[in-house]
C-alpha cells in the first residue's frame, strides 16, 4: 500500500504504476457532472475566481450527501472532459470508476497525472472523512464542489504513464 | 393494527435493506474472495465486504445511491386493505428515508421541468416518493412487507424486450444472460446479480423481475440461474471492471404465465454489487 499525502508531488506520481494500491490522505476535492465543466470554464475565463488550490490536488468524482460519498462513473461526458484540463492546471489524481478513452489516457500522461478507481463502498469511504465544507458552487447542492479532509481513501491506480488497467 | 408501530417497522425495514448484507450475500462474497485469483479483483471484493461490516455496525448506507424504494405488501386472511394501511406504509417509507438518511435526490417541478431537472432537487431525503406499491394476497395471517431499494446504475442498463423461444426454454434464458453479459462491462459496480422476469407483457415481465429480486437467494440457485451467472462470468469483466472470474455473484429468475406465441417478454436488470438491497417485516 502506497500512502499519498496531499499535495501530491511530481515525484509521487513518477513512482506510481497501474495496479498499485494507494491510500490518499489530507485535503481532497469533490466534483461530478454538474460542477466539473463549470470549474474548467472558470479556470479558462476567470481563473482568479477559482478559490481552490489545484496544485498536487485530488478530485474525487462523487456527490457529497447525507447518505455519504461514493464514486460515480468517470466516463460520463462532463466528468471525463474535465480530466485533461484539470490535470493541466495541477490536479494529480482523478478518483472515480470506469474505463476512460485513449485521448484521456494521453492527457493524463502529458500532465503527469493519474486516474485511480475505488469501489462504491460508501460506508467505508464516508468513515474516512475528518471534515467537510463547500468550497465552490454551493447552488449545486449535493453536487457542489466540496473540500474534504480525509484520513485514508483507498484506491487502485487504473491509468498511469500512458497505461490503462482496462486495456 | 397500531399505526405508529407499523410506521416504525416499515421505517426499520427500509433502513435494514439499505445498511445490511443478508447471510447469503456475506457467504457468497466470502466464497468469491476464496475463488478469485486476480489480486485487484480480490481487493475489490474484500473492500465491499468491509463496507458491509462498517455499514451494519454504524447503521449507515452501503452505497450513497440509496435507491428508489419498491414495496411489496403481502396480506393474509382478515387483513383489510384500505387507504389507512396504504398511508401508514407510505409514512414508514418516508420516516425510513429521513432516518437512513437517503440521498436527497427527488426532482422538483411540473412534469416537463422534472424531465429536464430545471427546478433543482428537494433537500429532504423523505421527499423521494416510492414506486407504486404491489399488493398480493397469501394463505396465512398477518401482513408481510418487503422493501427493495433500487439504485440507478443497474436501472440505466436494464432492458425489457421480446425473445423468440424457438420451442426451447434455454434459448430465452441464454438471451437474457447475454443481455446481462453485454452490459456488465459498462456497469462499473460489478460483481452484479442479474434479475430476470419472463411474462406476457412488459408490465408483467417487470413485476416478475422485481419478484425474482424479492424472493431470490444466492444460496439456492436453480440450474437456469446458474446458467445466467456462467454466461456473465464468461465476460471476465470482474469486480469494478478489473478482470477476474467473478463478474456475477448469482442470478434470480422468475417465470410467470405465458401466452400462445413464439415470443416471450423478458425483463433483465443487471443488478449491482449490493443487490438485492432488501428486507422484510412481518406485522401481526
Amino acid at each position: 500500500m502506497i500512502i499519498l499525502q496531499t499535495p501530491i508531488s511530481e515525484a509521487d506520481i513518477d513512482r506510481l504504476k497501474i495496479r498499485d494500491k494507494i491510500e490518499m490522505k489530507g485535503t481532497i476535492y469533490t466534483g461530478r457532472d454538474a460542477v466539473l465543466p463549470q470549474l474548467v470554464k472558470l479556470l479558462q475565463e476567470h481563473p482568479k475566481e477559482v478559490k481552490i488550490d489545484l496544485q498536487g490536488g485530488v478530485i474525487f468524482h462523487t456527490a457529497v450527501s447525507p447518505a455519504g460519498i461514493g464514486p460515480t462513473s468517470s466516463n460520463k461526458l462532463e466528468i471525463e472532459g474535465s480530466i485533461g484540463p484539470l490535470s493541466e492546471k495541477g490536479i494529480k489524481v482523478h478518483l472515480g470508476k470506469g474505463a476512460l478513452k485513449k485521448e484521456t489516457i494521453q492527457a493524463l500522461d502529458k500532465y503527469n497525472a493519474i486516474f485511480a478507481i475505488t469501489p462504491p463502498v460508501t460506508a467505508l469511504l464516508t468513515a474516512k472523512i475528518l471534515s467537510k465544507e463547500i468550497a465552490m458552487f454551493p447552488e449545486e447542492g449535493i453536487e457542489a464542489l466540496y473540500r474534504l479532509e480525509v484520513s485514508a481513501i483507498p484506491a487502485i491506480v487504473a491509468i498511469a504513464h500512458g497505461k490503462s488497467i482496462f486495456s | 393494527m397500531d399505526k405508529k408501530r407499523m410506521v416504525e417497522k416499515v421505517a426499520q425495514c427500509l433502513v435494514e435493506a439499505s445498511t445490511r448484507f443478508r447471510p447469503d450475500q456475506i457467504k457468497k462474497y466470502e466464497e468469491a474472495i476464496s475463488k478469485e485469483d486476480n489480486p485487484e479483483a480480490r481487493w475489490v471484493l474484500e473492500k465491499i465486504l468491509e463496507d458491509a461490516q462498517i455499514a451494519e455496525a454504524k447503521g449507515i448506507p452501503l452505497c450513497d445511491d440509496t435507491g428508489i424504494p419498491h414495496v411489496f405488501i403481502e396480506f393474509g386472511e382478515g387483513i383489510k386493505i384500505n387507504s389507512k394501511l396504504d398511508t401508514a406504509i407510505r409514512e414508514g417509507i418516508s420516516s425510513g428515508l429521513q432516518g437512513l438518511p437517503g440521498r436527497p435526490m427527488a426532482v422538483k417541478g411540473e412534469p416537463l421541468e422534472r424531465l429536464e431537472q430545471s427546478k433543482g432537487l428537494y433537500k429532504e431525503s423523505e421527499a423521494l416518493l416510492p414506486a407504486t406499491f404491489l399488493y398480493r394476497p397469501f394463505l396465512g395471517k398477518g401482513l408481510n412487507i418487503t422493501v427493495l431499494m433500487l439504485g440507478g446504475g443497474p436501472e440505466i442498463r436494464s432492458k425489457t424486450f421480446r425473445v423468440f423461444h424457438k420451442h426451447d426454454s434455454k434459448n430465452v434464458i441464454t438471451q437474457a444472460g447475454q443481455w446481462a453479459k453485454e452490459v456488465s462491462g459498462q456497469l462499473g459496480c460489478t460483481p452484479c446479480v442479474p434479475a430476470i422476469g419472463i411474462g406476457r407483457t412488459h408490465y408483467e415481465a417487470t413485476v416478475l423481475m422485481l419478484e425474482a429480486m424479492k424472493e431470490g437467494s444466492l444460496d439456492q440457485q436453480s440450474e437456469f440461474e446458474k446458467l445466467v451467472t456462467e454466461i456473465v462470468n464468461e465476460s471476465k469483466v470482474g469486480p469494478l471492471g478489473l478482470g477476474g472470474k467473478i463478474t456475477a455473484l448469482g442470478s434470480f429468475i422468475k417465470i410467470g404465465p405465458q401466452r400462445a406465441s413464439g415470443v416471450r417478454i423478458v425483463c433483465m436488470r443487471p443488478g449491482c454489487c449490493f443487490d438485492p438491497r432488501r428486507a422484510s417485516t412481518i406485522i401481526e
